[in-house]
């Protein structure tokens, strides 16, 4: 029965944790931050060229690449500093292989980042090894400082599983 | 001994385990109806210190993808007689969904050097790998698999029946077919809201249909070798103690129509036991344990070998020979 109780009481602390976030955010955020998620869709042009467009999300099925992008925007007239943004990486995608290099991600639920190439991932057996694009748990991108009414937009490419 | 019966059952029992084996792992892909969620949080510093705040919260659903591919199991021709015939195949759900299969055997296949008569189509139920009678589920029309799960693999039996004017050699192909219940057609084609939970259904790169051709050659002669021994101890018993005298006898039957070659029956001398001399006999008439004096020849080094020779469909032949317990 204890074992029960462990398994039910940390959904609980789960839960209620990310029931304080929407209570801090409802006091009006000086930043707005707004989530869409668009599938790439490769086409071929009149020249014969590939061609990859963002379209809505129609068919989506293990191998569909999607672009998860996080638009944020500072409503105030002050500057707005050490902007980080965090995006999880559901278990059901992974990082797009052609992502960029130099994207901050952690490969151990958000304990550390670094860019994926100078991350290792550690094997039940002890092993260790390089990270890869599966890895990634999470993607963090910093900005220093968004000017007053200043806005931007980052994208996670992904692909499911 | 012929041992070519012997092997050939077995080379076949260990392709089928490996098959059933390598059924269950999954290969990678994400079960259709998933939702994939994302929320993005964002902490920074404004006039009034850090605060955090989280995104709208984004949802994917993933529709379901149908594919299946369809493999023969018996590892090459299946040696058979005119009569009944058994074909092995598995059928594997390739997509990320539930699905069920409708099976359809086509036993007119082009380059056939004769047509079998397909009986009927079955699962393997008790996951033996091998078609039992009245044990193994028999489909009925429109023959279609249970509902597999994505990634999981069914064993299909096609039971043929061989006409009886096949001639030795010939070989004949059966097709079985296996095709999406949800639908079929050019990968990219949808099937909206036709997938598990309402999700959209659509098309993958095998077209959600598959075939695979297992193959049957006839052979109308294959030799069947029975082995066995009795044993007389030296007090008038059946005890197997040093000094026992145990009588092996090799029984061979020449089974289907037409004639073999060369038909040579070897085997060798236990461990532990010495051969009797002049015990070897075919048929109960002796034979000289010299080699090349007549059929047959004997030694506790070489074993025995009797060279029956040309034999006939419906011949049976009985090799005997003693040794002792040493």
């Amino acid at each position: 029965m204890k074992t029960f109780a462990k398994i039910i009481a940390a959904p609980l602390l789960i839960a209620s944790a990310s029931l304080g976030v929407p209570a801090l955010a409802q006091e009006t955020p000086s930043v707005v931050v707004s989530g869409d998620v668009k599938q790439v869709e490769v086409s071929t042009n009149a020249d014969g060229e590939e061609v990859t467009n963002l379209v809505d999300i129609d068919l989506t099925v293990p191998g569909t690449r999607l672009v998860f992008r996080t638009n944020y925007e500072n409503t105030t007239s002050e500057v707005i500093r050490n902007f980080t943004l965090t995006n999880p990486m559901h278990p059901s995608v992974r990082l797009a292989p052609d992502a960029d290099e130099d994207l901050t991600v952690s490969v151990d639920g958000g304990d550390t980042w670094g860019s994926l190439s100078s991350l290792s991932v550690t094997e039940e057996d002890g092993s260790t090894r390089t990270a890869t694009h599966a890895d990634v748990t999470h993607v963090r991108w910093t900005i220093a400082e968004i000017p007053a009414g200043g806005s931007g937009q980052v994208q996670m490419p992904a692909v499911i599983r | 001994m012929n041992t070519k019966p012997l092997l050939r059952p077995l080379f076949a029992t260990t392709v089928l385990a490996t098959f059933t084996f390598s059924a269950p792992v999954m290969a990678e892909g994400v079960v259709a109806g998933t939702l994939i969620e994302n929320t993005a949080t964002a902490t920074y510093e404004d006039g009034e210190g850090e605060k955090t705040v989280d995104s709208n919260t984004v949802t994917v659903t993933v529709d379901e993808l149908l594919d299946v591919t369809v493999t023969s199991l018996d590892g090459g021709p299946v040696g058979t007689a005119p009569g009944q015939a058994v074909l092995s195949y598995e059928v594997t759900n390739q997509g990320n969904g539930p699905e069920a299969f409708t099976l359809i055997a086509d036993p007119a296949v082009a380059g056939n050097d004769f047509d079998t008569v397909v009986e009927l189509i079955a699962i393997d139920t008790n996951g033996n790998g091998v078609y039992d009678d009245g044990v193994d589920e028999i489909l009925t029309g429109p023959e279609t698999t249970p509902e597999l799960a994505a990634d999981e693999a069914v064993t299909v039996f096609v039971v043929v029946t061989v006409p009886g004017d096949a001639n030795d050699t010939e070989v004949s192909q059966v097709e079985l077919r296996a095709d999406a219940v949800t639908g079929t057609g050019a990968p990219g084609d949808t099937f909206a809201g036709a997938g598990v939970g309402g999700v959209d259904a659509i098309v993958g790169t095998t077209g959600a249909s598959a075939i695979a051709n297992g193959s049957l050659v006839i052979g109308l002669i294959t030799v069947d070798l029975t082995k066995a021994v009795s044993v007389v101890d030296p007090f008038g018993g059946t005890g197997a103690v040093p000094g026992s005298v145990a009588t092996f006898t090799i029984s061979a039957e020449v089974v289907g129509d037409g004639s073999l070659d060369a038909l040579v029956i070897t085997d060798a001398i236990p461990a532990d036991t010495t051969y009797v001399a002049g015990s070897l006999a075919l048929d109960g008439n002796p034979l000289t344990d010299a080699d090349g004096d007549d059929a047959g020849s004997a030694s506790d080094a070489a074993g025995i070998s009797v060279d029956i020779g040309t034999v006939n469909g419906g011949d049976t032949y009985e090799v005997t020979f003693d040794v002792t317990i040493d």
